[in-house]
Order: C-alpha cells, then structure tokens, then sequence
C-alpha cells in the first residue's frame, strides 16, 4: 500500500523553501517569479474568487471525464464484442486524437455559446480516449481457456463479458481512467481558454494580460491541488472496485 | 445385457491447419462411454486428447464421424456437457462460494441461489470455513477442488475432465484421487477422465483407453475389474494392478 502522505509533503515543502530562498536572494522581480508566500497570500486573500472559478471548472471537468469514461468503456466492450466494428472504427478513434483541441475548441463555441458544453466536450473528446484503448486491450487479454469454460456452462458472448471480461480486465481499464482524468484538466483549461467567463483557464489568461504573476501562480496552485485530489480519489475507487487484491495478499 | 450408452463416438477425423501445413490431430477414432462409468484416456502428449475433449464438450466440431448422446435426445453437445479443464481458471475477484457458483449462475441460476447451493457442498468438498475467502488465498489442491464443485453443481450426467490433477504434487494427487472416487460413488454420473498417468488411470477407471500418438485414435480398451470402493493403498500395490499396468505400458511401447 502508500507509504503515507508525509513522503511528498516533505518534498514539496523543500523544493517551495528552496524557491522562496532562491527569490529572496538573488532579489528576483516578483512579477518574473513571485516567491511562494507570495502566491499563498494571494490564495488566502483572494480565496472566493478562487474557489468559486474552481468551482466552474470542476463541474466542466466531471461532466466531460464522466463521458469521456462511459463513451470509452461502451466503445472497448463494442469493439470487443463485435470484431468488424473494432476493425471499422479503431483508426477513426485515433484520428479524433489527431484532431488539434485549439482547432476544434473554437468551432464548439461557435455552436455553444459561453456555456459548459464546449468546455465538456472538449473534455470528453481527449478523455474517452485512453479509456478505450485500455478497455480493448483489457478485454482482448482475458484468458480464452476461461471463455471457453463458461461457454460450456451455455453463457454467450455477453454473460462472458460480464462475468468474466470487463472484471479481468478491470486493472487495465482503471489505467485508462487514471491517463483520463489527467487529461481532464488540461482539457477543462483549454476548453476555456477559447472562450468562457469565469473558470480557472479563464482567471489565468486574465492574471496573464494584468502582468499578475502571483494571482496566476495562485490560479496554477489550486488546479494543481484540485487535479491531484482528482487523481487520488480515482485511485480510492480502483482499490474499491478491486478490494479482493487486498485480501488475495494475506497468504495463507 | 447390453449397456446404456452415454456416449458414442464414431470415425472422428479432425484436421486443423498449423501455417502452411494441415496437422491430423485425430483420425478413426471409435469409443463408447457406457452411462454411469469412470472411462479415462491414456495417451502420450500431443497425440489428440484435448481436441477430443474440446470434441466432448462442444467447443468444437468434427470434420468427419459423429458423437451421439442418445441420452440428450440431441447432438449439440455445448451446455450440455460437464468440463473441467487443466487450469482451475478460477477468478481472482470471486470468493470460493462465487466461484463454484459460476456454472449454475451460467445456466440461469438466481444468483442467491447459486450461491446456497454452493454452500451447502462446501462441507464435502473441503472447502469449510474457506467459503469467502479468495483463490489467492487457497492451496493448489483447494484451488482444484473449488474447480470440481464448480463443475459438479452444475448436475450434469456426462462430466470430462482433463487432467485435473496434474498439476499437484504426488501426495495431494493420491487424496484427490480418492477424493473423487468417494464422491462419485455417492453421486453416479458419467465421467471422461484424460491423464498420462498410467496409474492414476488403474486407479480410478472402469475403462481405460489407450490413444496412439497423433493422428489419434484408440489403440487399446482395457477393462479394470477391480472391485469397488478401491482403497489407494491395497489397490496401486496388489498383483492385479500390475498386471494390467504391464498389458497398457506393453500396447503404449509397441505405438511409440
């Protein structure tokens, strides 16, 4: 299991004090590269704002990431299902990866407006991706001796998936949840970049322009926090949703 | 008085292509299983078992010849048969109970009552006390136990397992053995037993079948007249078992 959380608190906590000494004295402009009281400053006096424009991100990011993953995992168990439809439709799915977001993201403004939906669909478009690629190669690595079982049981192609596939293949699809979710914050930014009103992307290109580096190091640090808590409750969920590799550990 | 057949097997051919070339795997290959016996097939590695197994169960069809099940009232034979294969393939995710469940819960089972029925075997399996515990957690020899539950609830009258026991060291072997013996003189069905264990064929059978190198076909039926229930010991030690030991290890030398 995790060695705990004092490893990278500890980490984190010496790069910031090698920062803040290093800013300190070698008298660095504080619009170039504000210290790092600086920016908790910010964040402490400035915590509404912060809050409420991660606030806005953060439903984008759940709604795209939540259907980027259920579009991901339907496609991996389509494609694992019907052969034809993997083979018609795998080289399209890694064109849509192809595709520039900055190219698209415009386009989907155009058609949504300053709503949330350009924002999440611009998520889910980079999202659904490495959902099902995993949950292909998940499916395809499920031992076929165990096919063959439950086949002689009378289970066709769907008990199988059920029962035996999408289980198996599980630590595979998690991995594919993980990349997702990482790229759901990129995604959330870029989306509003674009064109929005309030978010954190937003409150960054706005720090930007007034020359506020501390407010956009400010911005920076709460995504980041939001995006490593993100993660972790998705690894909480996969040591959930798999807690019989908890117990298959205590040997006998 | 003729025997009720559970099975007849007539002039199998199977040809699967390896590459470029077309392999025979079986070629002429005739056998009854009389209803209710311990029928086992002894043959070298490689010589067609397992395609005649996958023939058994349904998994796969002949290219020429017929297995008739007289007692079905149909020739497809998948879902209908019994399998264990020489894997446990049980699943890492399910506890003990879940896992002998899977077969029923296949079949239609309500899950529930699956899982009740599993339970109620787990005394006569060994199993007590391990009903929710996980795979990872068991022994080799309760891993395959949990398989032949499995394979068992399911009720079937014609069961084939290959090699259950090859894969477990020499004196878990031996228990297992009668282990199996035991329990299928309470509960008769039909079973298709495949090993290259010559003794563990003696010990168990009331037929053993002989198989020739590939293309396979039985070279040699041989009955076991040796009273039940057969204890280990007396049996794998008594003159009669050596003599018959010597008539297969004899047919198995002039083949190979």
């Amino acid at each position: 299991m995790r060695s705990g959380v004092w490893p990278p608190l500890l980490l984190g906590a010496g790069l910031l004090a090698a920062w803040e000494i290093y800013v300190r004295v070698a008298h660095i402009d504080p619009l170039l590269l504000p210290p790092p009281s600086a920016v908790v400053r910010y964040i402490t006096g400035n915590a509404g704002i912060l809050l409420n424009n991660g606030a806005a991100t953060l439903s984008e990011l759940l709604l795209g990431f939540a259907i980027g993953v259920v579009v991901g995992l339907c496609l991996g168990v389509l494609m694992q299902i019907w052969r034809w439809f993997r083979e018609a439709a795998y080289p399209w799915l890694v064109a849509t990866q192809m595709i520039p977001i900055p190219a698209v993201a415009p386009i989907l403004v155009l058609w949504f407006g300053f709503t949330i939906v350009p924002k999440a669909a611009t998520v889910a478009l980079i999202s659904f991706f490495p959902v099902a690629v995993n949950t292909v190669d998940g499916l395809r690595s499920v031992n076929p001796e165990l096919i063959r079982l439950l086949r002689t049981f009378g289970a066709g192609p769907w008990k199988v998936m059920w029962m035996a596939a999408l289980p198996g293949a599980l630590p595979r699809i998690f991995s594919g949840v993980r990349v997702a979710m990482a790229l759901s914050v990129v995604g959330a930014v870029f989306g509003e970049w674009v064109g929005s009103t309030h978010g954190l992307g937003y409150l960054m290109l706005r720090f930007e322009n007034r020359g506020e580096t501390a407010g956009l190091f400010a911005t920076v640090a709460v995504l980041a926090i939001m995006g490593i808590i993100l993660f972790f409750l998705v690894g909480w969920t996969e040591d959930w949703a798999m807690s019989w590799r908890r117990h298959a550990k205590e040997t006998l | 008085m003729a025997e009720a057949i559970a099975m007849r097997v007539h002039g199998i051919r199977r040809t699967y292509r390896d590459g470029t070339r077309t392999v025979m795997a079986l070629e002429g290959t005739d056998m009854d299983v009389p209803d209710g016996k311990f029928v086992t097939i002894v043959g070298p590695s490689a010589c067609g078992k397992s395609t005649l197994l996958n023939l058994f169960c349904g998994l796969d069809k002949p290219d020429a010849g017929s297995i008739e099940t007289p007692a079905f009232g149909t020739d497809e034979l998948l879902g209908r048969v019994g399998y264990m294969p020489q894997q446990d393939l049980l699943m890492p995710w399910r506890t003990v109970t879940d896992n002998a469940a899977v077969g029923l819960e296949c079949l239609g089972c309500d899950r529930e009552d699956a899982r009740r029925q599993a339970r109620e075997h787990m005394a006569r399996f060994g199993l007590r006390g391990f009903e929710f515990s996980y795979p990872g957690q068991l022994s080799e020899g309760m891993r395959q136990r949990v398989a032949l539950l499995r394979t068992f609830l399911c009720g079937r009258r014609i069961n084939v397992l290959d090699e259950p026991f090859g894969k477990l060291d020499a004196m878990t072997r031996a228990s297992m053995q009668s282990w199996l013996l035991d329990y299928w003189q309470e509960n008769r069905c039909t079973i298709v037993f495949v090993t290259h264990d010559i003794d563990e064929a003696l010990f168990l059978s009331d037929v053993v079948h002989l198989m020739s190198p590939r293309p396979g076909r039985i070279i040699r039926s041989l009955e076991v007249d040796v009273a039940r229930p057969r204890k280990y010991s007396e049996v794998v030690t008594s003159v009669h078992f050596n003599e018959l030991k010597a008539c297969l290890l004899e047919s198995l030398g002039r083949e190979l």
